[in-house]
Protein backbone atom coordinates (compact mmCIF):
# COMPACT_ATOMS: atom_id res chain seq x y z
CA UNK A 1 0.00 0.00 0.00
CA UNK A 2 1.72 3.66 -1.14
CA UNK A 3 0.79 6.48 0.64
CA UNK A 4 -1.86 7.53 -1.55
CA UNK A 5 -3.47 4.04 -1.12
CA UNK A 6 -3.05 4.64 2.65
CA UNK A 7 -5.13 8.02 2.20
CA UNK A 8 -7.44 6.62 0.32
CA UNK A 9 -8.21 3.38 2.37
CA UNK A 10 -8.75 6.11 5.52
CA UNK A 11 -11.02 8.08 3.62
CA UNK A 12 -12.97 5.79 2.71
CA UNK A 13 -13.13 3.84 5.84
CA UNK A 14 -12.26 6.11 8.60
CA UNK A 15 -13.45 9.11 7.11
CA UNK A 16 -16.25 10.18 9.61
CA UNK A 17 -13.79 10.27 12.59
CA UNK A 18 -10.17 11.41 10.92
CA UNK A 19 -10.26 14.46 9.24
CA UNK A 20 -7.42 14.85 6.98
CA UNK A 21 -5.38 17.93 7.52
CA UNK A 22 -3.12 19.28 4.51
CA UNK A 23 0.21 20.37 5.63
CA UNK A 24 2.62 19.40 2.99
CA UNK A 25 4.39 16.84 5.47
CA UNK A 26 5.24 13.37 4.50
CA UNK A 27 3.10 10.99 6.40
CA UNK A 28 -0.84 11.61 6.60
CA UNK A 29 -1.90 14.25 9.34
CA UNK A 30 -5.55 13.68 10.84
CA UNK A 31 -7.64 15.29 12.88
CA UNK A 32 -9.72 13.58 15.69
CA UNK A 33 -12.09 14.07 18.02
CA UNK A 34 -11.58 13.46 21.87
CA UNK A 35 -14.17 10.97 22.29
CA UNK A 36 -13.20 9.07 20.08
CA UNK A 37 -9.70 8.59 20.06
CA UNK A 38 -10.04 4.74 22.20
CA UNK A 39 -12.36 2.94 19.47
CA UNK A 40 -10.55 4.50 16.61
CA UNK A 41 -7.05 3.61 17.60
CA UNK A 42 -8.34 0.25 18.12
CA UNK A 43 -9.73 -0.18 15.25
CA UNK A 44 -6.88 1.17 13.47
CA UNK A 45 -4.47 -0.96 15.26
CA UNK A 46 -6.46 -3.90 14.06
CA UNK A 47 -7.59 -3.70 11.01
CA UNK A 48 -6.21 -6.58 8.45
CA UNK A 49 -4.88 -3.83 5.90
CA UNK A 50 -3.33 -1.47 8.04
CA UNK A 51 -2.10 -2.99 11.47
CA UNK A 52 -0.51 -0.33 13.29
CA UNK A 53 0.80 -2.12 15.71
CA UNK A 54 3.37 0.26 16.99
CA UNK A 55 2.85 3.83 18.39
CA UNK A 56 6.42 5.45 18.32
CA UNK A 57 5.33 8.73 20.27
CA UNK A 58 3.14 10.99 21.88
CA UNK A 59 3.53 14.54 21.39
CA UNK A 60 1.93 17.55 23.30
CA UNK A 61 1.52 20.92 22.11
CA UNK A 62 0.47 24.19 24.01
CA UNK A 63 -0.73 26.59 20.67
CA UNK A 64 -2.13 28.80 24.30
CA UNK A 65 -5.51 28.61 22.58
CA UNK A 66 -5.83 24.68 22.76
CA UNK A 67 -3.78 21.74 23.62
CA UNK A 68 -3.23 19.01 21.38
CA UNK A 69 -1.45 15.50 21.36
CA UNK A 70 0.55 14.35 18.65
CA UNK A 71 0.65 10.31 18.36
CA UNK A 72 2.60 8.61 15.55
CA UNK A 73 1.74 5.56 14.31
CA UNK A 74 3.72 3.16 12.92
CA UNK A 75 3.07 -0.18 11.43
CA UNK A 76 5.87 -2.67 11.28
CA UNK A 77 4.10 -5.65 8.92
CA UNK A 78 2.79 -3.32 6.52
CA UNK A 79 5.55 -0.54 6.26
CA UNK A 80 3.13 2.59 6.72
CA UNK A 81 3.45 5.39 8.76
CA UNK A 82 0.32 7.69 10.00
CA UNK A 83 0.23 10.40 12.79
CA UNK A 84 -3.31 11.92 14.04
CA UNK A 85 -4.07 15.03 16.39
CA UNK A 86 -6.66 15.04 19.19
CA UNK A 87 -7.50 18.59 20.69
CA UNK A 88 -8.02 19.48 23.89
CA UNK A 89 -9.81 22.67 25.59
CA UNK A 90 -6.82 24.68 27.57
CA UNK A 91 -8.58 25.32 30.68
CA UNK A 92 -9.31 21.53 31.45
CA UNK A 93 -7.12 19.22 29.28
CA UNK A 94 -8.21 15.66 29.15
CA UNK A 95 -7.63 12.92 27.55
CA UNK A 96 -8.70 8.84 27.32
CA UNK A 97 -5.42 6.12 27.91
CA UNK A 98 -4.17 4.54 25.13
CA UNK A 99 -2.17 1.53 27.37
CA UNK A 100 -5.12 -1.18 26.32
CA UNK A 101 -4.28 -0.75 22.65
CA UNK A 102 -0.18 -0.05 23.00
CA UNK A 103 1.09 -0.64 26.36
CA UNK A 104 4.51 1.94 25.09
CA UNK A 105 1.62 5.08 25.34
CA UNK A 106 2.89 4.06 29.33
CA UNK A 107 5.44 6.45 29.76
CA UNK A 108 4.67 9.17 26.95
CA UNK A 109 1.40 9.70 28.83
CA UNK A 110 2.75 10.70 32.47
CA UNK A 111 5.54 12.72 30.79
CA UNK A 112 2.14 14.26 28.90
CA UNK A 113 0.67 14.71 32.82
CA UNK A 114 3.52 15.53 34.05
CA UNK A 115 4.92 18.42 32.01
CA UNK A 116 2.10 19.80 30.14
CA UNK A 117 -0.59 18.95 32.90
CA UNK A 118 -3.04 16.92 30.71
CA UNK A 119 -4.87 14.61 32.57
CA UNK A 120 -4.89 11.16 31.63
CA UNK A 121 -8.39 8.89 32.02
CA UNK A 122 -7.87 5.35 33.14
CA UNK A 123 -4.37 5.37 33.01
CA UNK A 124 -2.81 3.26 35.87
CA UNK A 125 0.35 5.07 37.60
CA UNK A 126 -0.31 8.46 37.12
CA UNK A 127 3.08 9.60 39.21
CA UNK A 128 5.91 11.50 38.59
CA UNK A 129 9.44 10.05 37.34
CA UNK A 130 11.10 13.15 35.03
CA UNK A 131 10.51 16.31 36.97
CA UNK A 132 12.93 16.22 40.70
CA UNK A 133 10.45 14.55 43.68
CA UNK A 134 10.07 17.50 45.27
CA UNK A 135 8.86 19.96 42.47
CA UNK A 136 6.28 22.40 43.16
CA UNK A 137 5.92 24.41 40.33
CA UNK A 138 3.61 23.92 37.43
CA UNK A 139 4.18 22.28 34.54
CA UNK A 140 7.41 23.48 32.80
CA UNK A 141 6.12 22.87 28.87
CA UNK A 142 3.48 25.19 29.32
CA UNK A 143 3.33 28.59 27.15
CA UNK A 144 2.93 30.47 30.36
CA UNK A 145 5.21 29.35 32.16
CA UNK A 146 7.56 30.83 34.37
CA UNK A 147 9.49 30.72 37.35
CA UNK A 148 11.98 32.31 39.40
CA UNK A 149 15.13 31.43 37.42
CA UNK A 150 14.27 30.78 34.29
CA UNK A 151 15.53 32.35 31.65
CA UNK A 152 13.62 33.67 28.50
CA UNK A 153 15.31 34.06 25.38
CA UNK A 154 15.58 37.10 24.61
CA UNK A 155 13.99 38.42 20.89
CA UNK A 156 16.61 38.77 18.52
CA UNK A 157 17.94 42.31 17.48
CA UNK A 158 17.09 43.32 13.96
CA UNK B 1 38.06 24.09 63.62
CA UNK B 2 39.81 21.61 61.80
CA UNK B 3 42.68 19.67 63.87
CA UNK B 4 45.02 21.17 61.15
CA UNK B 5 44.70 24.44 62.07
CA UNK B 6 45.44 23.99 65.41
CA UNK B 7 48.98 23.17 64.22
CA UNK B 8 50.45 26.91 63.59
CA UNK B 9 48.74 27.74 66.82
CA UNK B 10 50.60 24.98 68.86
CA UNK B 11 53.75 25.08 67.28
CA UNK B 12 54.27 28.75 66.63
CA UNK B 13 54.29 28.92 70.96
CA UNK B 14 57.88 26.99 70.65
CA UNK B 15 60.94 28.81 69.85
CA UNK B 16 61.71 27.97 66.24
CA UNK B 17 58.33 26.38 66.13
CA UNK B 18 57.77 28.19 62.94
CA UNK B 19 60.40 25.87 60.96
CA UNK B 20 57.52 22.91 61.96
CA UNK B 21 54.67 24.59 60.30
CA UNK B 22 56.44 25.67 57.50
CA UNK B 23 58.51 22.20 56.72
CA UNK B 24 54.93 20.66 57.05
CA UNK B 25 52.62 22.91 55.24
CA UNK B 26 54.93 22.04 52.41
CA UNK B 27 55.31 18.40 52.80
CA UNK B 28 51.60 18.34 52.59
CA UNK B 29 50.94 20.58 49.55
CA UNK B 30 53.23 18.81 47.64
CA UNK B 31 51.34 15.52 48.08
CA UNK B 32 47.80 16.95 47.67
CA UNK B 33 49.21 18.76 44.46
CA UNK B 34 51.08 15.77 42.99
CA UNK B 35 48.81 12.98 43.77
CA UNK B 36 45.01 14.29 42.91
CA UNK B 37 42.69 11.04 42.35
CA UNK B 38 39.79 12.74 40.70
CA UNK B 39 36.49 11.10 40.91
CA UNK B 40 34.84 9.45 37.46
CA UNK B 41 31.69 11.77 37.27
CA UNK B 42 30.95 12.70 33.96
CA UNK B 43 27.34 13.77 32.97
CA UNK B 44 27.15 14.62 29.44
CA UNK B 45 29.97 15.56 26.65
CA UNK B 46 32.70 16.73 28.47
CA UNK B 47 33.25 13.53 29.97
CA UNK B 48 34.30 12.16 26.57
CA UNK B 49 36.95 15.07 26.88
CA UNK B 50 37.33 13.77 30.05
CA UNK B 51 38.11 10.44 29.21
CA UNK B 52 40.32 11.38 26.71
CA UNK B 53 42.55 13.54 28.83
CA UNK B 54 42.65 10.02 30.83
CA UNK B 55 43.37 8.15 28.28
CA UNK B 56 46.96 7.68 26.50
CA UNK B 57 47.42 10.42 23.93
CA UNK B 58 46.88 13.24 26.75
CA UNK B 59 47.92 11.20 29.75
CA UNK B 60 46.32 12.46 33.07
CA UNK B 61 48.82 10.27 34.80
CA UNK B 62 51.69 12.35 34.59
CA UNK B 63 50.57 14.86 36.73
CA UNK B 64 50.00 12.13 38.95
CA UNK B 65 46.09 12.18 38.59
CA UNK B 66 43.96 8.43 38.57
CA UNK B 67 41.07 8.09 38.16
CA UNK B 68 39.11 7.03 41.22
CA UNK B 69 35.66 4.86 41.27
CA UNK B 70 34.50 5.99 44.75
CA UNK B 71 33.99 9.48 46.02
CA UNK B 72 36.12 7.84 49.43
CA UNK B 73 39.55 7.47 47.55
CA UNK B 74 38.64 10.66 45.82
CA UNK B 75 40.73 14.27 46.03
CA UNK B 76 39.59 15.90 42.90
CA UNK B 77 36.07 15.94 41.77
CA UNK B 78 35.85 16.99 37.80
CA UNK B 79 32.16 17.96 37.06
CA UNK B 80 32.23 17.00 33.42
CA UNK B 81 29.02 18.09 31.92
CA UNK B 82 25.22 19.60 32.54
CA UNK B 83 24.21 19.76 36.26
CA UNK B 84 20.07 19.08 35.90
CA UNK B 85 18.10 20.15 39.10
CA UNK B 86 17.59 16.30 39.72
CA UNK B 87 21.45 15.64 39.77
CA UNK B 88 22.01 18.59 42.15
CA UNK B 89 21.66 17.31 45.39
CA UNK B 90 23.10 14.19 44.62
CA UNK B 91 26.80 16.12 43.27
CA UNK B 92 26.10 17.74 46.56
CA UNK B 93 26.08 14.24 48.32
CA UNK B 94 29.01 13.14 46.37
CA UNK B 95 31.14 15.70 47.32
CA UNK B 96 30.63 15.63 50.78
CA UNK B 97 31.22 12.05 50.90
CA UNK B 98 34.90 12.87 49.51
CA UNK B 99 37.45 12.82 51.69
CA UNK B 100 38.51 16.55 53.20
CA UNK B 101 40.84 18.26 51.62
CA UNK B 102 38.60 18.29 48.67
CA UNK B 103 39.32 20.07 45.28
CA UNK B 104 36.43 21.01 42.24
CA UNK B 105 37.25 21.89 38.52
CA UNK B 106 34.37 22.70 37.18
CA UNK B 107 34.27 22.29 33.10
CA UNK B 108 32.82 23.63 29.98
CA UNK B 109 30.20 26.25 29.80
CA UNK B 110 27.26 24.20 31.61
CA UNK B 111 29.38 24.02 35.02
CA UNK B 112 29.88 27.77 35.15
CA UNK B 113 26.57 29.29 33.86
CA UNK B 114 24.34 26.84 32.38
CA UNK B 115 26.35 27.18 29.11
CA UNK B 116 23.61 26.52 25.97
CA UNK B 117 21.32 25.81 28.22
CA UNK B 118 20.96 28.96 30.07
CA UNK B 119 18.35 30.37 28.50
CA UNK B 120 14.36 28.49 28.04
CA UNK B 121 15.42 26.12 29.98
CA UNK B 122 13.60 24.49 33.34
CA UNK B 123 15.78 21.70 34.29
CA UNK B 124 19.22 22.61 34.21
CA UNK B 125 21.09 24.59 37.61
CA UNK B 126 22.87 27.24 35.68
CA UNK B 127 26.27 27.04 37.09
CA UNK B 128 27.93 24.42 40.04
CA UNK B 129 28.66 27.14 42.16
CA UNK B 130 25.74 27.16 43.45
CA UNK B 131 25.93 23.52 44.88
CA UNK B 132 29.69 23.03 45.71
CA UNK B 133 32.84 25.60 46.24
CA UNK B 134 34.77 25.52 42.98
CA UNK B 135 38.51 26.00 42.64
CA UNK B 136 38.64 26.30 39.05
CA UNK B 137 37.06 27.00 35.97
CA UNK B 138 37.23 25.65 32.40
CA UNK B 139 35.69 27.48 29.73
CA UNK B 140 34.61 26.00 26.34
CA UNK B 141 31.92 23.72 25.13
CA UNK B 142 33.40 21.21 25.54
CA UNK B 143 36.93 22.09 26.17
CA UNK B 144 40.17 20.64 25.19
CA UNK B 145 41.88 18.23 26.72
CA UNK B 146 44.71 20.76 26.45
CA UNK B 147 41.83 23.15 28.49
CA UNK B 148 41.76 20.50 31.00
CA UNK B 149 45.35 19.40 31.64
CA UNK B 150 45.82 23.57 31.93
CA UNK B 151 43.04 23.96 34.44
CA UNK B 152 44.50 20.72 36.14
CA UNK B 153 48.16 22.81 36.88
CA UNK B 154 46.59 26.07 37.59
CA UNK B 155 44.89 24.05 40.21
CA UNK B 156 48.16 22.18 41.79
CA UNK B 157 49.84 25.79 41.86
CA UNK B 158 46.79 27.01 43.95
CA UNK B 159 47.37 23.97 46.27
CA UNK B 160 51.39 24.28 46.46
CA UNK B 161 50.61 27.88 47.36
CA UNK B 162 47.96 27.17 50.43
CA UNK B 163 48.67 27.84 53.95
CA UNK B 164 47.85 24.82 56.60
CA UNK B 165 44.07 25.46 57.50
CA UNK B 166 43.21 27.48 54.57
CA UNK B 167 41.16 25.20 52.82
CA UNK B 168 39.07 24.65 55.62
CA UNK B 169 38.85 28.54 55.77
CA UNK B 170 37.18 28.88 52.50
CA UNK B 171 34.83 26.32 52.89
CA UNK B 172 33.82 27.26 55.49
CA UNK B 173 32.74 31.04 54.02
CA UNK B 174 31.59 28.60 51.13
CA UNK B 175 29.09 26.86 53.16
CA UNK B 176 27.91 30.35 55.25
CA UNK B 177 27.48 31.95 52.16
Amino acid sequence: MTRDDLKDYIASHFGDKLTALDTGRYDPLYELKAEHLVEVARALRDDENLKFDFLCNIGAVDTTEHFEAVYNLASTTKRLRLDFKVIMSHDNPEIDSVIDIWPGANWHEREMWELFGINIRNHPNLTRFLLPDEWDQGFPMRKDWDAPDFIRMPEPET
Amino acid sequence: MALIEKVPVYAEKIPGGSIVTTTLERVLSYGRATSLWYLLFGTACCAIELMCTGASRYDFDRLGMIFRASPRQSDLIIVAGTITKKMAPRLRRLYDQMAEPRYVIAMGGCTIKGGPFYYDSYAVEKGVDHIIPVDVHIPGCPPRPESLLEGCIHLQEKIKKQKLGDWHKKVRSYDQG
